[in-house]
């Protein structure tokens, strides 16, 4: 008697949602088993992965993480087009970090103008996420849905508290939705329950659980993405079977051991390598919990994953 | 529907109609049928004909087919001596209208281009907007949806003054509704009268003026048609579909002022299909019973102070207050916040003064929204350090509301006081106890405003079960023994209700999820006998919970077919759990530690544990740190079981349920407990000796050891074989 692998049945699927514009769609989600289970189910759509653009030029970035954008930083639409160009972007996330009222404080109209350059230089899909001030992201995210309508951008972090405000704008100017709750599966749920209440069609909504890197809080985070997939396949909880955005690279260049120097910390070894492994990591750890879409950095450290999206995928 | 109105409504679409055939044969005379023809700048065609038939009109030709439509659709006129019991014909006719209307007003646009303004509000002298375009739907549909205009006042005719015009406008305009304005009463119109009083008139105001017509009401029916298309994602055509989305969604209603004609009440009977009551200030006969609408359909003679609090009610609007309306900040920050005796100011309740809460049930017309009422002195009337009786006495009504939320909303004042800045609240019912500190009150704030915080929160929280709420605060000796006296008769009432409840006469009994965050397998199923074993949820907050969020993590399970009736199992719950556990767990027992027990959760009020060799059982409770006779502290035990796994030997349960009728009676109940923390005996020692009694034993109380007997096994037999335990000659706990 040969061995046999014990299997989970499932019987639940993710949803499969479309992004971007209809000349150049990405669709992301489809699966029926566990992250890379592909002995028990199907993952028809491999995880994508979204590179970073400021809607300013950085400040405090480590070196490393700057110097492969060095050129184009004081422009986002360049920028967006060199990671399409250079490193082959699948998707563009623009990071409106200048618009926090306790940052530059840049307003809305601003930010409208940088999505709209960055949304003309590029063909892949938009993610446009605001600063997390929940004033001025439903200001500054309403109008860029209404100034960018039909563009089918991903509008992100929308909350319980700018569900209303933007879920309504999203239908209104058909974008997608980033439904964003405090690394807490019911919240979760109750969010993409509320944004079905309000008339947000299931194939505009995805879920952003709310990550944090590698050492500060990850595990956390893991755990909650498990749930939600177990929920979302194996209970049948259909307001769970949304794909996954993981918003990670911020979260991990921010952090002390990403930013020190190879002076400051020579025990660490090289900070350019130390960054890029962190930043793979996490992202790692996030596609093996479900993550659909990975916001991320470093050409070094996404070239590091596709790798293992396609070993994993076995293509 | 009433035989009046039907024959009225039904006459009226004849004339309408008529008025449409006559114009589509002059136009098509005069531009033949090629000649395009619509409303400006939108996507949807003549809407209300697009989106209930599917056609697009684009040419004057394509209106004789919708023409036909509406003939086919219009009944005859009502025969004197016919009894006409159904809505069905009217509401054709009204169909027939909007369609007809629709082509008249086509035609308007084509024979003067300038008849309407076609922009957001009035310009160059002209006051008549005319349809909404496309960027207007979507600018003011968006405010539909996010809930900030929650739907529209269709206004017909004119009020007799220009005083009353303005008061209902600016009414609407507080509820935050869209008023849409169109037809004549006596040659005036509201729109017109707003103007002359001086206000602003437009899509800016939310006080839009489609036209001076009766037709011009068909732009408001086009309105919410679109609405539904182009945010309810509904297809052209599905008219069903159209028509749901906006009863479901879109609080509108149709305000009739004046003389209601033949042509008004065809209107009328187009607005029911979209589920939009009728409420006017004339005396027409009423059609009370619903059907279509989600309440009545047509109420009239409303006083006009009174017709926006009535439409409101009839359409089934829930109000919503943004904020609490205090002086002070308000937030579950200021919770914990104590008022000590040096920053008192007024001191009610907490045994130096009556101080007591009430939630009650009221018929609809006998409670008036937002009423906050005070009967005696408030903060002003009394000098520092003073004290007063108190009675809170939150009044309710709605469709929804029943008797069994009372308790449950009751119990909300004590944080939603707290919530105060300045204001500390403890206790509830006839014990309630609350002092207001010197800051506070010299930022103005009042007893009263207990009230509006009251109203305010009940809203936003609970808005879901009741309909509105006013508040009356007594600040009299008497008045407040008065209500102490009714207040105390209904507690018990309630008690004895809950008391009463067994869970061999309820069906339905109610999951718990929450805790699934942390504890993935564990289910809780509550049943009025089994509460919650966190404490926090007992079988009537669940059922309350899941009436107020339909999909929240509290839901109804049949309980099904009994499979054992002493162990309590039963096929309904087994099949929820088993989906609910994800697979991990198929049955389990509600009244046993030693089958199958329930699966505990880290956060259980208290664990029972079995001690083999007095063949009984033990409990701890959370409060209780020390060592316990099963070997393991309350720590240990919570870190073992805790997980949402089902450990037989162990169970955790609410303090509360300890003392329930069917604690482990499955494994003997109640006689089979040998020790508790002592001070836990003490808090339920009035419910044991109770349960005591009822099975016959009524010193088991002293029989049951704590921690001042032992905490070992054989420190507490002794003990209990001196005094004689029934366990002891129970039948064997392990077989
Ligand atoms: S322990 Fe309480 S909160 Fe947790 S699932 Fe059970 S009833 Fe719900
Ligand atoms: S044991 Fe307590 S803290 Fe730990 S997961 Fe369970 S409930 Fe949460
Ligand atoms: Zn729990
Ligand atoms: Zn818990």
């Amino acid at each position: 008697m040969g061995f046999e692998i014990p299997k989970i049945s499932y019987n639940g699927a993710i949803k499969e949602i479309p992004l971007g514009k209809e000349s150049n769609r990405i669709t992301v989600g489809g699966e029926t088993c566990y992250p890379f289970h592909l002995f028990e189910g199907n993952m028809p759509l491999p995880p994508k992965i979204a590179m970073e653009v400021y809607d300013a030029t950085p400040e405090e970035w480590p070196q490393a993480a700057l110097a492969p954008f060095a050129d184009v930083v004081h422009d986002p639409a360049a920028w967006a087009q060199k990671c399409v160009a250079s490193y082959g972007a699948e998707m563009i996330a623009l990071q409106l970090a200048s618009t926090d009222p306790n940052a530059q404080n840049t307003t809305a109209e601003q930010a409208v103008e940088a999505t709209k350059k960055v949304a003309a230089a590029i063909e892949v899909p938009l993610i446009v996420w605001g600063c997390g001030n929940v004033e001025k992201d439903t200001e500054v995210l309403k109008r860029i849905a209404e100034e960018c309508a039909g563009e089918n951008l991903i509008l992100g972090p929308v909350e319980e508290d700018t569900h209303k405000a933007l879920g309504a704008a999203a239908i209104a100017y058909q974008h997608t939705i980033a439904a964003s709750t405090p690394i807490d599966i019911n919240l979760a749920k109750q969010l993409n329950i509320l944004l079905g209440n309000l008339g947000v069609p299931d194939e505009r909504i995805i879920v952003d659980p709310t990550v944090g890197g590698l050492g500060y809080g990850l595990e956390y985070c893991y755990s909650v993405m498990e749930r939600d997939r177990m929920a979302a396949l194996t209970q049948e909880d259909e307001r769970l079977q949304f794909p996954i955005l993981c918003n990670l690279a911020k979260e991990v260049w921010k952090v002390k051991e990403a930013k020190l120097s190879d002076e400051e910390a020579p025990l660490l070894g090289d900070s350019t390598k130390r960054g890029v492994l962190l930043e793979a990591m996490t992202a790692l750890l996030f596609l093996l919990a479900g993550g659909d879409i990975l916001i991320m950095r470093h050409p070094d450290a996404i070239q590091l994953v596709k790798g293992f999206i396609n070993d994993l995928m076995g293509s | 529907m009433s035989k009046i109105i039907c024959s009225a409504a039904i006459r009226g679409a004849h004339k309408i109609m008529e008025r449409a055939e006559a114009k589509y044969e002059e136009a098509m005379g005069k531009w033949g049928p090629d000649q395009e023809i619509g409303f400006p700048n939108t996507a949807y065609y003549l809407p209300v004909i697009y989106g209930m038939l599917g056609v697009p009109v684009k040419k004057l030709g394509d209106v004789k087919d919708v023409l036909d439509r509406c003939r086919s659709l219009l009944p005859d006129m009502v025969d004197e001596h016919v009894w006409l019991p159904y809505l069905a014909p009217a509401l054709e006719a009204g169909m027939a209208t909007f369609f007809a209307e629709e082509i008249i007003e086509a035609i308007r646009y084509l024979e003067s281009p300038d008849f309407y303004t076609k922009t957001e509000d009035p310009s160059n002298g002209n006051l008549w907007l005319g349809a909404a375009d496309d960027v207007i739907l979507r600018k003011r549909g968006v405010e539909f949806v996010d809930g900030t205009a929650p739907g529209f006042a269709a206004v017909l005719g004119a009020p007799p003054t220009e005083e009353i015009a303005v008061q209902l406008a600016q009414e609407l305009q507080e509820k935050n509704l869209y008023v849409f304005m169109s037809a004549d009463h006596e040659g005036r119109s509201m729109s017109e009268m707003l103007v002359k009083a001086g206000v602003q008139v437009g899509w800016g105001t939310r006080l839009v003026s489609f036209g001076p017509e009766y037709t011009a009401t068909v732009f408001a029916a086009g309105f919410a048609t679109r609405a539904a298309m182009s945010f309810g994602g509904v297809k052209p055509g599905d008219f069903k579909s159209i028509l749901f989305y906006n009863k479901d969604r879109i609080f509108a209603f149709a305000m009739p002022l004046g003389t209601v004609t033949d042509e008004w009440y065809a209107n009328a009977a187009g607005a029911i299909n979209w589920g939009f009551p009728t409420i006017s200030d004339t005396p027409i006969p009423e059609v009370l019973p619903t059907g279509i609408c989600t309440y009545e359909h047509v109420v009239s003679n409303v006083p006009h102070d009174q017709l926006v609090a009535r439409a409101i009610e009839v359409r089934g609007l829930k109000v919503t207050v943004a904020k609490v309306p205090i002086p002070v900040s308000y937030g579950p920050a200021f919770e914990g916040e104590r008022v000590r005796k040096d920053d008192l100011f007024l001191e009610c309740g907490g045994g130096k003064t009556r101080a007591v809460e009430w939630a009650t049930t009221k018929d609809m017309d006998e409670v008036e929204d937002g009423k906050i009422e005070l009967f005696g002195p408030d903060v002003d009337d009394v000098g520092e350090g003073a004290r007063l009786p108190l009675a809170i006495v939150a009044e309710f009504a709605g469709r929804k509301m029943q008797d069994d939320f009372e308790p449950i909303l009751e119990r909300q004042i004590h944080h939603f006081v707290n919530y105060a800045q300045g204001l500390m609240h403890i206790g509830q019912r006839d014990i309630a106890w609350i002092r207001m500190a010197k800051a506070g009150a010299s930022k103005g704030l009042k007893l009263k405003h207990i009230g509006d915080i009251l109203h305010a929160k009940f809203h936003q929280d609970f808005g879901a079960i009741f309909d509105k709420v006013q508040v009356k605060l007594y600040t009299e000796e008497d008045k407040v023994k008065e209500i102490l006296e009714k207040a105390t008769e209904v507690y018990h009432q309630r008690d004895a209700r809950i008391e009463g409840l067994t869970d061999e006469t309820i069906d339905t009994y109610y999951s718990c999820t929450l805790c699934q965050s942390f504890a993935p397998n564990h289910v809780c199923i509550i049943s009025p006998e089994r509460t919650g074993l966190c404490g926090a949820y007992n079988w009537m907050d669940c059922k309350a919970s899941y009436e107020i969020n339909p999909t929240g993590p509290n839901q109804p399970v049949e309980k099904g077919e009994t499979i054992d009736a002493k162990l309590g199992q039963w096929k309904g719950c087994n099949e929820f759990l088993y989906k609910a556990s994800r697979q991990a767990l198929d049955h389990y027992n509600f009244y046993s530690i030693v089958h199958d027990p329930m699966t505990t959760c880290g956060c259980c009020e208290c664990i029972a544990a079995i001690l083999p060799l007095c063949n009984g059982v033990m409990t701890v409770d959370r409060d209780y740190t020390g060592m316990t006779p099963c070997g393991m502290k309350f720590t240990t035990l919570a870190g073992t079981i805790g997980g949402g796994m089902s450990v037989p030997g162990f169970v955790g349960h609410g303090k509360y349920n300890l003392t329930q009728r069917k604690w482990i009676v499955g494994d003997g109940g109640i006689k089979r407990l040998v020790w508790m923390p002592k001070r836990f005996k003490e808090e339920a020692a009035e419910r044991l000796k109770k349960m005591a009694e009822e099975v016959g034993i009524p010193d088991l109380p002293d029989m049951i050891a704590d921690e001042t007997v032992g905490t070992t096994e054989e420190e507490i037999l002794a003990f209990l074989e001196e005094k004689g335990h029934p366990a002891l000659t129970m039948d064997p706990l392990l077989e």
